[in-house]
Parts: C-alpha cells; sequence; structure tokens
C-alpha cells in the first residue's frame, strides 16, 4: 500500500516537471508575436494587389467563394481561416509571414515604388487598433474610437511624446501595454475605430486621460476634470 | 535495504535537482534581463542631462549672441536638444503625473527655438518680452540640470530606487515606501517649479494658446440637452431615430475647446447595440460630428455617385459652396475631404470629412470639428503677387498640372498662398506660394496608395 502511494507521489512529480519543463513552448508564442513587425500583414480591411493574389489563391484551392477585388472583408477573412484551420496555422484570419508562406506568396514586396516607397499610415493605424483591442475589447464602437483618441490627442499635447508609438509605449501609461495585451490580434470594429482616430473624430473633445472607475489605482487620476463617460471608461482632460 | 528501494528515492533527488538547476538557470536570465533594461535606463538619464545641459548653455549663448545668423544656429541647436532631451524623458520609467511639466517645459523649449528661428529668417529681431521669456527659459532650464546632478549623485547610493526596481515597486502598489529614496520624488520638485512658471506666448503646434483657441464657427446661445437631443434628431431625418440617449456628463465638459451634448442614437431597425452616435455643440447647437459603425454590404455605387450624395448631404445640412479635395477608399466606404470655397479661392481650413457607405449611399460619418473651429467671415485680400510670379520660384524641372489660389493654416493666422500641383522627378507634389510675398510657405508630398491619395 505505502508503496502504491509512493509510487502515485513520483508520478504526479515527473508530470508536473513535465508541465514545469514544458516552457520552451512559449517562445515559440513569443516568436510568433513578432509577426506584428512583419513587412506586410493582411488583415480585414486591407487592400490591393496582395489581398488580390491572396483572394486569387483561395478561390482556386476553393476556400473562398468571393470576388477577386483586392478588398479583404467578411468573406476573405473567413477564407482565409479556414486555409488557416486546414493548414495547422494560428487561425486568427491575418495573413501575416508563416500564412502567406503557406500560400506560397510574397506580400513584402510593396505595390508603390520610387521616392514614396513605405511610407504611409498603416504602421500607426495597426499599432493604434491592437492598442484599442488590448485597452478597449469590451467598449462600445465609440468607446474605442475614443481610446484612439486619447493616443493621439496625447501625441499632439507638449506634456507627452511627439509619436503615437512614444504614447503608447511610454512606461507605465497603459496596462494593456504592460501585460502584453497589446500583441494580441485586433479585430475588425478595432481597425475600423483606428482608421476613425487617424481620419480625425474624437469623440472625447480633445481628452488627454481615461480610467476605468472600478480597476482604477491611481488617485492621481481623480484630480483630473472629468468630462465625458463612453460604456465603462471616464474620460478627462 | 534492498536495491529496488533506492529507485524511487533516486528519482526524487534527480528531479529535485534538476527543479533547482533549472530554477537558478531562470533567476539568472531574469536578472541579466534586468541588469539590460536597467542599463538602458541608466543611458536614457545620462542622456537626459547631456541634452538638458546643452540646452541651457545654448540659452545663456542666445542671450548674449547679437546677430541674427548666430542665434539660427544656436536655436537650431537647443530645439535639437530640448527635443532629444524630451523624447527620452518619455521612455523613463516614471509615471506621467510625476513629469508632465517637465515634458511639457522641454516639448515647448523646442517648440519656441523654432518660432525664434522663423522670426529671424523673416528678419524680424528679438523683442524685449521675447528676451524676458528666454531669460526664464534659461533659468528653468538650468534649476532642472541642478535637480539632474543632485538626481546623479542620488543613483550612486545601492538603496536608491530607480529603473526596474521603481516599475515592481509601483505593481506591488507600495507607493509610501518609495517617497525617501526614489527616483520620481526628485524630479518632483522641478516638476512643480516649472509647472508654476508662466505661459510661454508664441506661435507654435504646442503652444498653449495654439492647444485651447476656442471655435470661431460657433456662434450664439447655449442649447439645452433636450434642445441638443432634438437638432441630433432632425439631423438623422424625421423617424429614423428610435430612441436618444445623452452620455453621462462630468463637470469638466465645459473645459473642452467645443463642449457638446453626446448622443447614442437607436436607429428604427430593432437593433439595440448598432447605435450611432453625434455630438451636438452646446453653443450654437451644430451637429459636430455622426458615426454609424453600422455593417456594410456589397458595393453597389460608383465613386462618382457618392461624391454626389456627400455633396448633397452637405447642400441639406447647410454647408454651403463645398468642394471635394482628396478622398480615401475602404473595405465598403469612401472618406471625402471637403473644402469651402468662396469665388475661386479653396479655403482648406473649412474642412469637413464625410463617410459614404457603397452600399446605399448612406451617409455613416460626418466630423466637422475642423471647420467650426476654423469657418468665419474672411475678407480676403488680392493677392499682392501675380500667379505668373509666384510660378517662379518653382523649381526649373517642376511639371505643374494644376494651380489655383487657396487659403492654407500657418500656426493661429491663415494666409493666401498660390496652390501648384505637379511632378518633379518621380514624386508629385503640392507647393504653396505665398500670394503676397511670393515666399515658399509648405511643400507636400502626395503618396498614392490602394486606397486613395495622401498627402505628407
Amino acid at each position: 500500500m505505502k508503496k502504491k502511494v509512493f509510487k502515485i507521489l513520483v508520478l504526479t512529480l515527473v508530470v508536473l516537471n513535465m508541465f514545469y519543463f514544458s516552457y520552451p513552448q512559449k517562445t515559440v508564442e513569443t516568436a510568433n508575436r513578432f509577426n506584428i513587425f512583419a513587412p506586410r500583414s493582411l488583415y480585414w480591411g486591407s487592400s490591393g494587389q496582395d489581398v488580390k493574389t491572396v483572394q486569387d489563391k483561395l478561390l482556386r484551392w476553393k476556400y473562398y467563394d468571393g470576388s477577386v477585388d483586392g478588398i479583404y472583408g467578411a468573406r476573405t477573412y473567413r477564407a482565409v481561416r479556414r486555409f488557416q484551420q486546414k493548414n495547422g496555422l494560428n487561425a486568427d484570419g491575418v495573413v501575416g509571414p508563416s500564412t502567406a508562406q503557406a500560400m506560397g506568396i510574397n506580400t513584402t514586396s510593396s505595390s508603390s515604388a520610387g521616392s514614396t516607397q513605405g511610407v504611409n499610415r498603416n504602421a500607426d493605424e495597426y499599432l493604434l487598433a491592437r492598442t484599442i483591442h488590448g485597452e478597449a475589447r469590451g467598449e462600445p464602437y465609440i468607446g474605442k474610437v475614443a481610446v484612439a483618441a486619447v493616443v493621439l490627442n496625447r501625441v499632439k499635447s507638449p506634456s507627452f511624446p511627439n509619436t503615437p508609438a512614444g504614447v503608447v509605449y511610454q512606461p507605465l501609461a497603459f496596462t494593456a501595454v504592460a501585460d502584453g495585451q497589446i500583441n494580441l490580434t485586433p479585430n475588425k470594429d478595432a481597425i475600423n475605430a483606428a482608421r476613425d482616430a487617424l481620419n480625425g473624430w474624437d469623440p472625447t473633445n480633445g481628452c488627454l486621460y481615461y480610467w476605468n472607475p472600478a480597476t482604477a489605482t491611481s488617485k492621481w487620476i481623480w484630480s483630473r476634470k472629468v468630462t465625458l463617460k463612453i460604456g465603462k471608461h471616464w474620460f478627462g482632460i | 535495504m534492498n536495491r529496488k528501494n533506492l529507485i524511487a528515492p533516486g528519482i526524487l533527488i534527480l528531479l529535485l535537482v534538476a527543479s533547482i538547476a533549472w530554477g537558478y538557470e531562470q533567476l539568472n536570465v531574469k536578472q541579466n534581463y534586468e541588469v539590460a533594461l536597467d542599463n538602458h535606463y541608466q543611458m536614457l538619464f545620462h542622456d537626459v542631462k547631456t541634452h538638458v545641459e546643452n540646452v541651457q548653455v545654448g540659452l545663456s549663448k542666445a542671450l548674449v549672441a547679437t546677430t541674427k545668423d548666430k542665434n539660427i544656429m544656436l536655436f537650431s541647436q537647443i530645439m535639437n536638444d530640448a527635443n532629444s532631451a524630451q523624447d527620452k524623458l518619455g521612455q523613463m520609467p516614471v509615471s506621467h503625473n510625476d513629469i508632465a511639466s517637465t515634458e511639457k517645459f522641454l516639448t515647448q523649449a523646442a517648440d519656441y527655438s523654432y518660432y525664434l528661428i522663423q522670426r529671424h529668417l523673416n528678419g524680424e529681431d528679438i523683442t524685449p518680452e521675447q528676451r524676458k521669456q528666454l531669460t526664464d527659459l534659461q533659468k528653468d532650464a538650468s534649476a532642472f540640470n541642478g535637480e539632474l546632478s543632485i538626481l546623479h549623485e542620488n543613483m550612486a547610493n545601492p538603496d536608491y530606487v530607480y529603473g526596474v526596481a521603481y516599475i515592481n515597486e509601483m505593481k506591488k502598489g507600495e507607493k509610501a515606501n518609495l517617497e525617501e529614496n526614489a527616483f520620481h520624488t526628485s524630479l518632483i520638485d522641478f516638476e512643480s517649479n516649472v509647472s508654476k512658471g508662466p505661459e510661454l506666448l508664441y506661435d507654435g503646434p504646442f503652444a498653449d494658446q495654439m492647444l485651447k483657441g476656442k471655435p470661431k464657427g460657433l456662434s450664439g446661445e447655449n442649447v439645452s440637452v433636450d434642445k441638443a437631443a432634438n437638432i441630433a434628431l432632425d439631423f438623422f431625418g424625421k423617424g429614423k431615430v428610435e430612441d436618444i440617449e445623452s452620455f453621462e456628463q462630468g463637470e469638466g465638459t465645459d473645459e473642452l475647446r467645443i463642449p457638446t451634448n453626446t448622443f447614442h442614437a437607436y436607429m428604427d431597425n430593432g437593433k439595440k447595440d448598432l447605435a450611432s452616435y453625434i455630438a451636438v455643440s452646446k453653443k450654437g447647437g451644430k451637429v459636430i460630428w455622426m458615426t454609424n459603425p453600422r455593417p456594410l454590404g456589397k458595393k453597389k455605387l460608383s465613386n462618382d455617385e457618392a461624391q454626389k450624395a456627400a455633396l448633397k448631404f452637405l447642400e441639406e445640412k447647410g454647408f454651403k459652396n463645398m468642394e471635394p479635395n482628396y478622398s480615401l477608399n475602404y473595405d465598403g466606404y469612401t472618406l471625402f475631404n471637403m473644402a469651402s470655397k468662396e469665388g475661386n479661392v479653396t479655403i482648406y481650413p473649412d474642412l469637413v470629412k464625410i463617410k459614404v457607405a457603397l452600399d446605399t449611399g448612406e451617409i455613416i460619418g460626418m466630423d466637422a470639428s475642423l471647420y467650426y473651429l476654423a469657418h468665419h467671415k474672411r475678407e480676403i485680400p488680392a493677392p499682392k503677387i501675380s500667379i505668373d510670379d509666384a510660378r517662379k520660384v518653382l523649381k526649373n524641372k517642376f511639371k505643374l498640372s494644376s494651380e489655383r489660389l487657396t487659403i492654407i493654416p500657418k500656426g493661429k493666422e491663415e494666409i493666401l498662398a498660390y496652390e501648384f500641383k505637379g511632378k518633379y522627378g518621380d514624386g508629385e507634389f503640392i507647393i504653396y506660394i505665398n500670394a503676397q510675398d511670393g515666399k515658399e510657405e509648405q511643400i507636400l508630398q502626395i503618396i498614392k496608395s490602394e486606397n486613395g491619395t495622401l498627402t505628407f
């Protein structure tokens, strides 16, 4: 009897240790995260020749049944996800380097050439979308635009860094950055909201702060002037 | 004891040793990361100190210098150092409320230098008030530098909480322990002093007056929430909205640049989760922005039809003489930028953005905030130089495709300028030449993307 207990104990420890040692898997995950820095990822809302190539391939392989119009919409999204599931890829509906490789296409070559090569707002747009997704996933649409607008208002304010990335990654500024949630793949709503904010829509009319009264730990934040409540967030200046 | 009895404890001991080894390895890795991060923070701190020293010395020299040429050199160096200091300060592990005024001080020092460079290039001298402001800036820079020197000495103390240790303590919420011996406490002295100083008066993108300017296009009485709700209902059209609900407001609302009443509008389609949003200004009761994030169907409209829908909408909402400028195509909608026109002059500051859904031609978004900030009755002066003379400013090989007279924003002011669109090399540009004095005011590069045209 005693022996049996002992054996079980050893077995449990071995199993536990296996979990312990399984940490290299995490490195794979982290490596995947860096997809976001890929030269060009295609996602919901992308458009252009690269999207056409993807749609063409998916159409021929019977994943896609829409028209090859070069606009990454709902149908393309679903087709990409089906492709990813079939091929054992992370089914996030984003054509990053690994998915592009599996399709046998090269998305790194940008169609714009000459002196304006690579100049666009896609990088800012995707960074804002990730910020929205990390910070305000469960919020109404307008609350998402508002969070992105606060980031852009900070860029324009002298008291904050002067670039979107500087503001987003400022130490101790956003909890979603500190805990890595910013690296999740943004959904379509987040991308649309980021776009609206970049195009000038500002539901906060110039606010620099927002906080969730249920989770905010800083007392200082309550010394701000409160202006508007959208969803769970209070906005202020 | 027989051998069999040794196997189980043996395995256990092996596992234990392996676990300890692994744990030690993890500890090492963690320490390496922390050291690397702390080293980076140290570098940032030393750089900030160097840059602030340069700003301080540069300002002292600028007060002594007498020629404009020398001052331009000095101010460009000050601008560079102040920008770098601000950039690096924003990356340090200190919470925003401890450095907000300090960052503002550095941003404005850079912005102010740029403003003075422009003035010098226009041949204007430093006024006595500006000299006083420069003296104040120099004093502040020197006070800040003094604080940084004390900090530098403190950082040699091993108990001093800085960098990774500070972030860890912040996470634990043990701020009480940090008050005595921490990096951020030392910054607060300068922070509170500099925030008491007077506002820097100048014209630049980061100037207080620029950020606080009141809208020129709104006048009249303040409207009540009920009146605003009615204006919102009228805007969507009679019978379109089932229910309208105001957002909760705080007492700071009236201190925003455009105080508004903001509403959810639930459309008469039975879908509670698909609200539209609309903001009506308190003063004058104008619709400032609207957005309808409904899902979009298959594209049915051509770009021309969409543009017509946008223009018709603007006409109905009382925006007179609007002219489409550039547009962006997205998944299911097109965004138009419309500027107003007076006679043959395009007025860029009066800008309204319109989103047209390409499935039904419905207007799913409008942003008129820039329009109401800038719009006023303008006395457009006659240009002092002819378009032929202005064209001479352009580069020889610039291939012109179109030209017109426009009003463009310049800081707080607006200026009358000739707009020349064309190609140089393989790039497309828009060049603005001041119609009063022939100065080259602005150059924009046109970026053609799959979505449409952007200007940088």
